[in-house]
């Protein structure tokens, strides 16, 4: 075998280098997959630093709980450090330039924080927190990659946007709203710079972008942020770092944090009074997880429970007189005795009352002169469905008065109102709503100095929870009478037993572990590397195939020779089978190295000319030895197939022909072949095409496709046809086209190879070109991928008040000169709940994806284009289907096609499952899928789903905005100067749209080049034949000359027919291709790179001559004699 | 440089037979084949073998001529050397007192087309054309390349028996047949020397004696010079001239 490999070191050195090449793309695929992956787990791995598990709470908590967690045995058992720390979502702002940065993540951190990085100059933290202790304006560090944006140098001045926090959710009546209470303005001064790695990239969220980071000192944040002692997060990490890996679903975290959680980090109080132990909450309304952990301790504990709702009325009505703002509680009656006497006047204890019944207490009573039976109209506010403030009335029957002892006497049965309880007078009232301060008279000043803010009303619970019903509970406070002694104490720790941290949501989340798990990618880019190579991968096959094949036919009759002095065929097969195995091992081996050489290449593009796909330089090369096996196995199967293939073709020539040199058959019957299968490919063409015609626009893709896919089968099978009719010299035609016409009809089959393998290059690379999509600018039609709208914004910190609105515009501080241009857009405002970006923007396997919530005029409004939807009952709209019920933990939802498929790797009636905000498992169900929409980061639900199972995300964060025709401009330029300190950002959908086109864009780019690499590969393959041919008929061209024929002429020939079968392929190809485009080129924002196109077709076929060229000149300068002698 | 002879025989098609001999035997006059002193060696890497030295002879239109001799005695080179297939490295050779050598490769290639008929031992005839178009093959070479070649193709595979199968392709024939079409090839283009090596090397005796005669009538109708290289004494018996390689020098026997 070594001499056979020496002597045809020629032809060997070739097989090697195809078996090079397709080792190396092939591994090379293999690695970039590698790359990305081991490149997002070093990203994981440097964002997060020692950071295992971090708690991130809406709810400020003590401080202290983190020593606390840190002192538990258990936890020095596992774990080394807990750090506390305030992580917000902000933006700012230079003063001087007013550059201005959203989406930035706002750290009170301390000296721990640095240490669970391992920091290039721990030194320079320590300054750090040493200079924020030094009076004047708070010293701000920045990374890099906000520094630039903001273009601030040390020492400027910094100003940070951030929620002003508060207890009280701002959805509720006495949540406030105003820009002033929600938006906290911190000014700091920039004295550091962090470089964009290490502490300098740290971020939560699994995405490859670097994020943008602010640092202040804890303590300076706290103090901003009025929450001494408080933090909202904690990052923890393991004692042992390889252990992060493993689950932290064994639960010892999370049970070390219950045990030591106190009932003021979730905001719940408890009060003790003489006989009972009022149960109330920082957010003034219960958590119905907090009103089922009472009830069911208190059920324990055999102690009774009141119920209070209680509830602040703007006029309490009858027989003409009112009675201005007044509280009203909603309680079950009879009162427990624990609980205060509540008796009515007369002695009589309260009984339990009707629904429509009020108990006026006896100063109120008399105020307004009411008898019993009297009607009585209570007004008051409730929040409306966009948070507005709407004002509603109940008719009450008077049903008795009360007195105004013991129960009925106590002011503690009202919650602490902000802005109210705390006023020495009513004038001094700073409610969160509107109040008439004109309404309030002497007596109700007189009332107030005495009872403060007691009840002077009461109905029947049911009837409370009916009017007052909120989305964050219907109670205010709850009662426990006592039943033992020491019992707050009991009772506290029962409730701290049946509260689960995670219904409040402290819940500690595995980041690292969901990092590292997510860094495995949303798209398996080896795989994908692979699709994109596959044509590469074929063509170098194909060329080991073939060269290996010129190899054996050179050694034919050594082959017939063997067979003839008695060896088997298979033993010939198994000697020749072994030299190709050593043949492409050893040219796998190079290729190895190539394959590494390869993937950097990739790699480099990816970071390059293809950065628009991954959205970040950041990816490098990592080299697996896994895949580098893995990659060497499968390109090795791959060539040897191609070899066992070529030697069971020879296998069938018989001994006696290959000692003359015969290796090849003709088969005459193929043209009957031919033609059956383009007759059935064109009836299949056609059919299909019916079919595009009479489908609606999104099926006709598939079936436009499935038409240009069979009419290139249909097409190469007439061209074989045809090919094999040209049994006669056309004396039509030139008589160099008719020879050389004849010469590509005498190997049909090898002919049809040459065609089908540039006809179907070129029918990938065309079809892929001809699917980019750009954005057609200025045009919005509501059914496309925009929506119809113009612009789409976020802002960072949620707006409470309606766009649309002149008075919401007036509270968001719009002038009165944007009111022509803001009436003439119009506002749809969507919930966010933040969340992993599902598109394919993100690298990451987003874990838990953003969710919008959809308000109603936006379902009754419509657009978009749907790839596909669940039913074809709501076919006139299909947004209806998100309203529509499933099941109670089952959520109609919609995604963009693309991400739901490629990114989440789920369908149509598929479910996504995550946790809503009350701790529970909720799965989202794909009922409808969006058509390459502006909605692919987002998972989209009914907005009045997202606030039953997120209820503690108030406002809108997210925006659609219809815009006159051409003004887009300057409405996002007004809403984002007007809107700066919330940081909104408003883009057009046309730019949104086209950056994840851009993505989708450099994907089918990285297709075409490499696609065009195949191209060029498969060219050389057909020089092979080329070359085949020729060498095959050198006797034959001999014979020519010596027949008189010129070598000009020859070489005419020659080239003449190798160029008709590569312009046959291209022409093929190119046919079909755009068939099956056809309504991708006749939609909107195609946008067909004809100048690529233009160049890449060409040069195959400049290629292609290239090749045969060389052949040519090659063939026809052989000598003459020993040419016809070797015949 | 006009080679073309078409004019002469354009009319050609309208005689008879003997006419046509007739017309040929003016025309032989004018057919000429002259060596003088040709030699031709090939160098190895050791040595340097003279295949031929010193051959000389000369032959008009209507001669025919058999070379003989043991194999690897020169007689194959010998006849590429007069076919314009291979250069002497010495010597000349003058075809209707033309030095075809001096010529370019494209006026060679003519030179040949027009002047030269091959005949081989392997009939070399291309695949994957039918009989007819082997024939035709070379009047392709050239425009304008005789306007009536189709005709005499045809009446060409008439005389040598094939009329009946001008369709079919090579591997459908038989060896003899083969070989006819060869012949008829050979002849398309009315060479003034017709070439051929060990003509019925591999045909059985009976086929190659109808060859053989086939070969003689058409040449005796055509009056051309006709050499042909032989190991067989009975093809050689056919012919008036005879001539010996030896140790590669040529003797007339």
């Amino acid at each position: 075998m070594r001499r056979s490999l020496i002597h045809y070191w020629r032809i060997n050195l070739a097989v090697i280098f195809g078996a090079a090449i397709a080792t190396a793309v092939l591994t090379g695929a293999l690695l970039v997959g590698d790359s990305v992956r081991g490149s997002l787990r070093q990203l994981t791995l440097e964002r997060l630093g020692q950071i295992d598990e971090a708690l991130v709470t809406n709810l400020f908590f003590r401080q202290e709980l983190a020593g606390n967690l840190a002192a538990a045995p258990r936890f020095k058992e596992n774990f080394s450090s807990a750090v506390p720390v305030i992580m917000l979502l902000g933006s700012a702002v230079h003063p001087t330039t007013q550059a201005r940065a959203s989406n930035i993540n706002l750290l009170g951190i301390d000296q721990q924080f640095s240490s669970l990085f391992n920091s290039d100059s721990p030194q320079m933290w320590q300054e750090f927190i040493a200079k924020s202790a030094e009076p004047g304006f708070p010293a701000i560090a920045l990374n890099e990659a906000l520094q630039k944006e903001l273009g601030a140098k040390i020492g400027d001045h910094v100003l940070v946007f951030v929620q002003q926090q508060t207890e009280i959710p701002r959805a509720s009546l006495l949540g406030r709203r105003e820009t002033s209470d929600l938006v906290k303005t911190i000014r700091c001064k920039l004295t550091h710079i962090i470089p964009n790695h290490g502490i300098g990239r740290f971020g939560l969220r699994p995405h490859q972008t670097q994020p943008l980071n602010a640092y202040v000192s804890l303590a300076n944040l706290q103090r901003a942020l009025a929450q001494q002692q408080r933090v909202n997060a904690l990052f923890v990490s393991r004692r042992n770092a390889a252990s992060a890996s493993t689950s932290s679903a064994d639960g010892v975290l999370q049970n070390i944090l219950q045990e030591n959680l106190q009932l003021e980090d979730l905001g719940i109080r408890l009060r003790q009074q003489e006989n009972f132990v009022a149960i109330e909450s920082a957010e003034i309304i219960l958590s119905p997880t907090l009103v089922n952990a009472v009830q069911t301790a208190s059920a324990e504990l055999q102690a009774p429970v009141q119920p209070i709702l209680t509830y602040l009325a703007n006029t309490i009505e009858c027989k003409g007189r009112l009675l201005p703002y007044s509280t009203i509680a909603a309680i079950t009656a009879p009162v427990a005795k624990a609980f205060g006497e509540f008796k009515l006047i007369g002695g009589s204890p309260v009984t339990e009352l009707a629904e429509d019944e009020i108990l006026l207490n006896q100063w109120a009573s008399q105020d307004l002169g009411t008898q019993l039976g009297d009607t009585v109209k209570v007004t008051y506010y409730t929040v409306g469905a966009r948070e507005q403030l709407e004002t509603k009335s109940f008719s009450f029957r008077v049903a008795g008065m009360t007195a105004i002892t013991g129960f009925g006497a106590d002011s503690s049965i009202t919650p602490e109102f902000p802005g109210i309880h705390a006023a020495n007078d009513m004038d001094e009232w700073d409610p969160p709503f509107p109040v008439n301060l004109n309404l309030i008279r002497p007596q109700d000043e007189a009332y107030w100095d005495q009872y403060r803010a007691t009840p002077k009303a009461f109905i029947a619970l049911p009837t409370g929870q009916k009017l007052w019903n909120s989305r964050f509970g219907n109670l205010t406070a709850l009662r426990v009478a006592n039943s033992g002694e020491n019992f707050q104490a009991l009772l506290q720790k029962k409730l701290l037993e049946k509260i689960k941290p995670e219904q409040l949501g402290f819940v500690f989340q595995p980041v690292k572990q969901q990092g590292l798990a997510a860094a495995a990618g949303a798209t398996d880019f080896g795989m994908l590397f692979i699709g994109f190579s596959w044509f590469l991968i074929v063509s170098a096959a194909l060329l080991v195939g073939m060269l290996f094949r010129l190899g054996v036919e050179q050694r034919a009759k050594e082959i017939g020779i063997l067979l003839a002095v008695g060896f088997s065929a298979r033993a010939v097969r198994r000697r020749l089978l072994q030299e190709g195995g050593v043949l492409v091992g050893i040219g796998g081996l190079l290729g190895l190295i190539g394959a590494i050489g390869y993937a950097a290449l990739l790699m480099f593009g990816l970071r390059t000319w293809w950065v628009d796909a991954v959205g970040a330089p950041s990816l490098f090369l990592h080299v697996n030895a896994t895949s580098l096996i893995i990659g060497y196995i499968a390109a090795i199967a791959v060539t040897m197939f191609a070899i066992v293939w070529t030697l069971r073709q020879l296998g069938k020539i018989p001994a006696p022909a290959l000692l003359h040199g015969v290796t090849t058959r003709e088969r005459l019957t193929r043209s009957r072949l031919s033609q059956r299968v383009a007759l059935v490919a064109l009836v299949l063409a056609a059919i299909m095409m019916a079919l595009a015609i009479f489908s609606n626009e999104t099926a006709a893709v598939g079936w436009f496709f499935g038409t240009g896919t069979f009419l290139l089968i249909a097409l190469l099978a007439l061209f074989s046809f045809w090919l094999r009719q040209r049994r006669q010299y056309d004396s039509g035609l030139n008589r160099i086209a008719s020879m050389a016409i004849r010469y590509g009809a005498r190997r049909p089959g090898r002919s049809l190879l040459c065609v089908a393998l540039v006809g179907c290059a070129c029918f990938v690379i065309v079809a892929v070109a001809a699917n980019r999509r750009e954005p057609a600018e200025n045009e919005f039609a509501k059914n496309s991928g925009t929506g119809g709208f113009a612009l789409a914004a976020k802002s960072d910190i949620p707006l409470h008040y309606d766009l649309n609105t002149k008075r919401g515009r007036e509270e968001l501080g719009f002038a009165e000169t944007d009111t022509t241009l803001l009436n003439a857009a119009r506002f749809f405002s969507l919930r966010l709940l933040p969340g992993d970006d599902a598109s394919c923007l993100n690298l990451y396997a987003p874990q838990q994806p953003r969710v919008l919530g959809v308000p109603a005029d936006l379902v009754q409004r419509g657009g978009f284009q749907f790839q596909k939807i669940g039913t074809v009952a709501f076919k006139d709209n299909p947004w209806r289907l998100l309203e529509h019920e499933i099941a109670p933990d089952v959520i109609p939802a919609f995604g963009d096609y693309n991400s739901v498929q490629w990114i989440l790797h789920l369908g149509l009636g598929k479910d996504l499952v995550r946790r809503n905000g009350l701790g529970q498992e909720i799965k989202l169900r794909f009922v409808g899928l969006l058509a390459s929409s502006i909605f692919q980061s987002e998972v989209l639900i009914s907005e009045a789903n997202f606030l039953k199972h997120f209820p503690a995300a108030s406002g809108y964060a997210y925006f659609l905005i219809e815009t006159p025709p051409l003004q887009n401009e300057i409405v996002a330029q007004t809403l984002e100067q007007n809107l700066r300190d919330y940081g909104f950002d408003a883009v057009s959908t046309a730019a949104l749209l086209k950056n994840f086109q851009a993505v989708e864009n450099t994907y089918l780019s990285v297709f075409q080049t490499l696609g065009g690499l195949g191209l060029l590969l498969g060219t050389l393959g057909l020089g092979i034949i080329l070359i085949r041919n020729v060498i095959e008929r050198r006797g034959e061209l001999a014979l020519l000359r010596a027949l008189g024929f010129r070598r000009a002429t020859l070489m005419q020939m020659l080239l003449l027919e190798n160029s008709f079968l590569i312009l046959a392929g291209i022409l093929i190809g190119s046919v079909a291709a755009l068939v099956a485009v056809a309504p991708h080129l006749a939609s909107r924002g195609a946008q067909v790179p004809w100048l690529s196109l233009g160049v890449t077709l060409p040069a195959v076929l400049l290629v292609g001559l290239t090749a045969s060229g060389i052949s040519v000149l090659t063939a026809t300068r052989i000598a003459l004699l020993p040419a016809l002698k070797a015949e | 440089m006009a080679f073309c002879f078409d004019a002469k025989f354009e009319n050609a098609g309208r005689h008879g037979i003997n006419n046509i001999i007739l017309l040929n035997m003016q025309i032989a006059n004018s057919i000429s084949l002259k060596l003088t002193q040709v030699a031709k060696h090939f160098e190895t890497e050791t040595r340097r073998v003279e295949v031929l030295r010193d051959v000389s002879f000369a032959m008009t239109g209507g001669e025919a001529l058999t070379i003989m001799g043991p194999s690897g005695s020169g007689k194959s080179t010998l006849l590429h050397l007069i076919g314009t297939l291979d250069q002497p490295s010495s010597g000349t050779i003058e075809i209707n007192q033309q030095t075809p050598f001096a010529l370019s490769e494209p006026e060679l290639a003519r030179f040949r087309n027009q002047m030269i008929g091959f005949i081989f031992q392997d009939h070399h005839l291309l695949p994957q054309f039918s009989v007819l178009e082997n024939v035709l093959v070379p009047t392709w070479a050239f425009k304008n390349n005789h306007q009536d070649a189709p005709k005499r193709a045809h009446e060409l595979l008439e005389r040598v028996g094939l009329s009946h199968r001008l369709e079919h392709r090579p591997a459908e024939l038989s060896g003899g047949e083969r070989q006819r079409v060869a012949i008829a090839r050979a002849l398309i283009n009315r060479p003034s020397l017709l070439l051929c090596d060990e003509p019925t090397g591999d045909l059985d005796q009976k086929t190659a004696e109808s060859v053989a005669a086939l070969l003689l009538e058409l040449h005796r109708a055509e009056q051309n010079i006709l050499i042909v290289v032989t190991h067989s004494l009975e093809l050689a018996g056919r012919f008036n001239r005879r001539l010996e390689l030896r140790d590669g020098t040529c003797v007339e026997a």
